[in-house]
This record gives structure tokens, sequence and C-alpha cells, in this order.
């Protein structure tokens, strides 16, 4: 989380800069690695607990991937590898699904991104210095809570017979009981709600980093509002707007414990297909073959989000080329 | 007088940015208000409010299953946290001081940042079967041990965090301090001691807090990696969510939802008196 959502901390170069009157560089040099007793030696519990807890488990599946299921009773062999699997787990029902959960996750990460914006503007530059710290630590709250629990609070509130349905009857905004819980809606309703904090914190970072002075020097080189908004804050707000679809994206594409308490039957998510087949079917090369789509697929979506964004900053850079000129002619 | 000032400044953006503000915190907290207030409901079944009272909590303390889900929850996230947060503080620390281009610690960063992007769900089946190589067909048997396999794969989950947290904190800072307690004699396990880990102290207390939430929030890794007897409390909730869900639940995280924000609280002090304002604590801790 912390690299994603500080990219400019992340940058600077992992050796600390060194005072310009270091007596000899080798010296130094000599001192950073093998005085600490020996960096690369401290790596290395952590880099022995990534090794065996992660990739050699996850490099596990993706053999398991190319195996098959030899009988009822066994869930994986591997003595013939084939690509077999993966035509083999894209069955219709599959397919539907995982576009469906495609959906939900773009659609998620675009309301997340509509909401927060504008949210963490408000936060970071028109609430006061003061109250900023209470506001951010409310934000936090939610966070903080079980995101389980928190979809909860929605099942109750969505359901038919719940207080918001009747109250709106009462109100006579609905005509009958409200009919959204288990749909598509109230899955989207609830996914958006569950990552929406994990796009405003690096949104907040973002803006707040951009700080007051740029935006007081546009104004005070004659830059109104929108122009100072559209040419300093968003374009500062840039890595919090990556790392925050990335923060959202990614965990929701293989999430399915809210679209199952929200969406019930119809809220099927890959996660769950991919479950199932570890759970109750027993078939890990078919399973493992499903978990390798969703990578390999959530891969090319933040790939050609990426792409798309890079397009748009070229075409805005074009545009605004322009006006630029003519204010300085 | 300045307060006024800025009130007649306001023009209908900052306006409609004040209210749209107002809106999304209404939004954060309905849920958990609705958690809360339901955790009053003396009936039988969670969304059906059937008279005030604390029926809930009074059978939630008194039931066995629920309450060993919720100590089974605790004690893995003490754990992770502190797996993690050790495994992490020596990563991030060694990411920190690597010298420029170190195969070893673009490697690490690399791997880390691939346990970030990895898919929960991906998590858990490749645990899943890794668990059952290792504990039972290796016989390496305290990987057999249900709340063990929950502290190892949670403390997996949260180590990229911690380690960049860690490394965050110690990037800004220069290794003057460490270079000259070095000149002045101190062995590398002093000058760990006494001078890299008081300035980490932040970022590693911060790393701590998160793995130790992210663990309790953790519900599909754990429904993959937990065994008969250690069943994690979100694992618990997920399950009765299909079956039928009582207002115990709702009574029991309430509780929870008050501890947490306690521990919150305290942490935030202790950060507050170690210097720093609740601005830079919070995203420290946001990363």
């Amino acid at each position: 989380m912390s690299t994603t959502a500080q990219p400019n901390r992340q940058q600077p170069s992992p050796t600390p800069p060194r005072p310009p009157a270091a007596p000899s560089p080798g010296r130094a040099e000599r001192g950073i690695s093998a005085r600490f007793f020996g960096a690369s030696a401290m790596s290395f519990p952590t880099w022995a607990y990534v090794l065996f807890f992660f990739v050699i488990p996850v490099a596990l599946v993706v053999f398991y991937s190319f195996g098959y299921k030899p009988d009822e009773f066994t869930a994986i062999a591997t003595d013939r590898l084939s690509f077999d699997r993966y035509p083999e787990a894209m069955t219709t029902s599959f397919v539907t699904t995982f576009f469906a959960t495609l959906r939900i996750s773009i659609l998620g990460t675009i309301l997340c991104l509509l909401i927060a914006l504008p949210f963490a503007y408000w936060l970071a530059i028109k609430v006061s210095p003061a109250r900023r710290s209470l506001a951010l630590a409310l934000v936090m709250v939610p966070f903080w809570t079980n995101f389980l629990v928190r979809t909860l609070g929605w099942q109750i509130m969505l359901s038919p017979d719940g207080f918001l349905s009747n109250w709106m009857q009462a109100l006579g905004l609905l005509d009958g009981p409200l009919d959204i819980l288990y749909t598509r809606s109230a899955v989207q309703i609830g996914v958006v709600y569950n990552y929406l904090p994990l796009m405003i914190l690096p949104l907040f970072v973002a803006i707040d980093a951009s700080g007051k002075k740029l935006r007081e020097a546009s104004y005070d080189l004659g830059a109104g509002k929108v122009k100072t908004f559209m040419r300093v804050t968003l374009p500062m707000a840039m890595p919090g707007v990556v790392s925050g679809c990335l923060l959202v994206f990614i965990p929701l594409n293989g999430d399915y414990v809210t679209a199952t308490v929200l969406g019930g039957a119809s809220g099927s998510m890959v996660g769950q297909l991919i479950a199932n087949q570890f759970n109750t079917a027993q078939n890990w090369a078919v399973g493992a073959a499903m978990a390798m789509i969703l990578i390999i697929s959530t891969l090319v979506v933040v790939g050609v989000g990426f792409a798309l964004l890079k397009l748009g900053q070229t075409i805005t850079a074009r545009l605004n080329s322009v006006p630029l000129m003519d204010g300085r002619a | 007088m300045p307060k006024k000032n800025t009130f007649a400044r306001r023009t209908p953006t900052d306006i409609a940015l004040h209210v749209w503000g107002i809106i999304v915190f209404i939004y954060l907290f309905v849920p958990i208000a609705v958690i809360i207030a339901y955790s009053f409901n003396n009936g039988k079944v969670l969304a059906n409010f059937r008279g005030f009272g604390l029926h809930a909590y009074i059978s939630g303390i008194n039931n066995d299953i629920i309450i060993s889900s919720i100590v089974t929850s605790l004690q893995a996230a003490v754990g992770a946290a502190i797996v993690s947060t050790v495994f992490g503080t020596l990563g991030g620390v060694a990411l920190a001081r690597a010298p420029k281009g170190a195969w070893w610690a673009l490697g690490l960063t690399a791997i880390l940042g691939l346990t970030l992007v990895t898919p929960e769900i991906v998590d858990g089946i490749s645990f899943l079967p890794w668990f059952v190589t290792v504990g039972v067909d290796w016989g390496i048997t305290p990987l057999n041990n249900g709340l063990v396999r929950l502290i190892i794969s949670h403390a997996m989950f949260s180590m990229a965090i911690v380690t960049f947290i860690v490394r965050a904190r110690l990037a800004g800072i220069d290794t003057q301090l460490e270079d000259a307690a070095a000149d002045l004699g101190a062995t590398p396990w002093h000058r760990f001691r006494d001078i890299t880990l008081p300035i980490a102290a932040p970022g590693i207390l911060a790393g701590a807090l998160m793995s130790f939430t992210v663990s309790l929030d953790n519900t599909i890794l754990s429904s993959f990696v937990q065994q008969p007897g250690y069943t994690p409390w979100p694992v618990y909730i997920f399950s009765a969510v299909r079956v039928a869900l009582r207002p115990e639940v709702a009574a029991m995280s309430t509780v929870m939802f008050f501890l947490t924000l306690a521990a919150l609280g305290f942490v935030g002090f202790v950060l507050r008196k170690a210097g720093g304002n609740a601005t830079e604590i919070i995203k420290t801790m946001a990363g």
C-alpha cells in the first residue's frame, strides 16, 4: 500500500543523499553496505519468507493450471501437462460471470474516483487545517471496521422490509417495498462503499502534497479557478489518481464477499467460481486456470488504463499548449 | 473577524464542495450506525427489529463459538502483526540502506510489489495446497496448527505494507547518525538498536497497526487456510450470512468496533507524543 500511495517517495534512489563534503566516497559506500551488518544480509529473512510463503506457493498454482483432475477423489495430477484446462475453464457461465465481474470492478473504480475526487479536494484544500485532522481520522474509521460487518449494514438497509424501505414508502417515494437487495445494483453500491476510503486517502495525500503555493502562484499569474484546477491541481493529483485506482480495482476484481452478502445468487463473481473449484468441485487444475485468467485480465485492464491515461495526457498537453501561447502573445 | 471573511468569500463551488463532503461522510457512516443500532435488537433475526434491549450482547458473550472465533481472530492478528513487523522491519531497513541498484533490493521490492497486486483469492488457493505439502507431506508439524497457518498467511499478506512503510520512514533520513555511531565505536547491534530502530519506530508502529487490522479484516484468505477449531471471526460471520444472521453478530461487532477505536486512539496518542501532527500520522498509516 505504501509504495502505490506515495509514488513520489518511491522514486528517490534507495541510497539516502550523502553530504557533499563526505571525506571519501569509497568509504561512505562501504559504510552503508558493510557497516550495516550488511544490508543484504539483513534482507535475508524477508527474502526467505516471501520465497517460501509467496513465490513458491503461487508458482505451484501456475504449475497446477497445466495439470488435470485424474479421478473423482484426487484434486490434482501433474504427470501430463497441457493448456487444456484454460479452454475448459471458459465455460459459458464463467465467461458471463467474468464480464459481469469486470463491469462491476471497472464501474466501481470509476464511481469511487468520481465520489472521492471532489471529496479529497475539499478535505485537502477547503477544510481548515485545524479540522482536517479530525476529518481525516473520521475517513479512516470505516476503514478500520470489519468490511464484512459494514456490508451487513447495507444488507439491513437495503432489505425490502428494512427501515429505509418503510420510510421511503411512507414518504411516498416508493410504491412497493425497496427492490434492490440481491441485485447487481446492490453489489455496486456495496463495493463502491467498501473501497471508497482506499481511493480517498491516496488522492488526499497527492492533492495535499501539491501545495497551496503552486495554486497561489497560478492565481497570481492570472489563471482562473477552473484553469488552476485543470492545469495545476489535477496534474499534481495524478499519482494519487493512479494509485487510488490500482488500490481499488485490483482487490475489487478478486473480491466475492461483498457480492455474496448483497448480491446473493445474482452477485456471483469470478473469485467465487475459483473458490468453488477448490472447495466444492475439488478440481484444482481448472480452479488454477481460472485464477490465471483473473490475474492476466486484471493486468490487461491495468495496462489499458495506463495507456488511456498516457493518451489523455498527450491530448491535454497539445490542447493546453494553444491557449498558453495566446495568453503570452 | 477573519472567520467572517472566509465565509464572505465562499463561492457556490465552495458550498457545493462542503455539501458533497458532508454527504460522503454520511455515506461512510450510515452502515456503521445501522449495525450499532441493530445490535440492540432483541429479536431473533438481525434485520428484523423486534424491541430494544441488550439480549444480543448477553447471548453473544455467552456463546462459546462466537467468543472462540473472536479470540482466534485476535490471536491471529497479534501474531501476524508481530511476525510481519519483525520481518517487515528488517526488510524495510535493508531496502532503505541498500546500495543503489543492488539486485537483492530490486528483487525484493518487485516481489513485495507483486504480493500487493495479487488478488486475495490467489493467495488463498496457493496457501491451501502448500500448507498440506509442507505440513503433512514433509512432516513440518507446526504448520498443521490452524493458528500458525492463519498467522503465517496473514503476515505474508501484510509483509509488503510494513516493509514499505518502514522503508519510506527511513528513506528521508540521512545515514550520518549511523555512520557517526560507527565511528564512535558502536557495534552493529548497538547501532541498530540505539539509532536505527528509534528513528524507524513511528513507521514500525504504524506498520504493526496496519498489519493487525488487515488481519482482523481478512475473510477470503482465512476461509482457505482455516482449520476446524480455528475459525476466525470474519469467516464465522461469512458462514452465518449464508444461513441466518442473528443480532449477536452486530453486538459483538459493535464491541470490537469500540475496542478498535480505543486502540487507535491510544496509538495516535503515542505517535503524537513522539512528535508529529495527526495529519502526518494518518499519512504514515495510510502509507
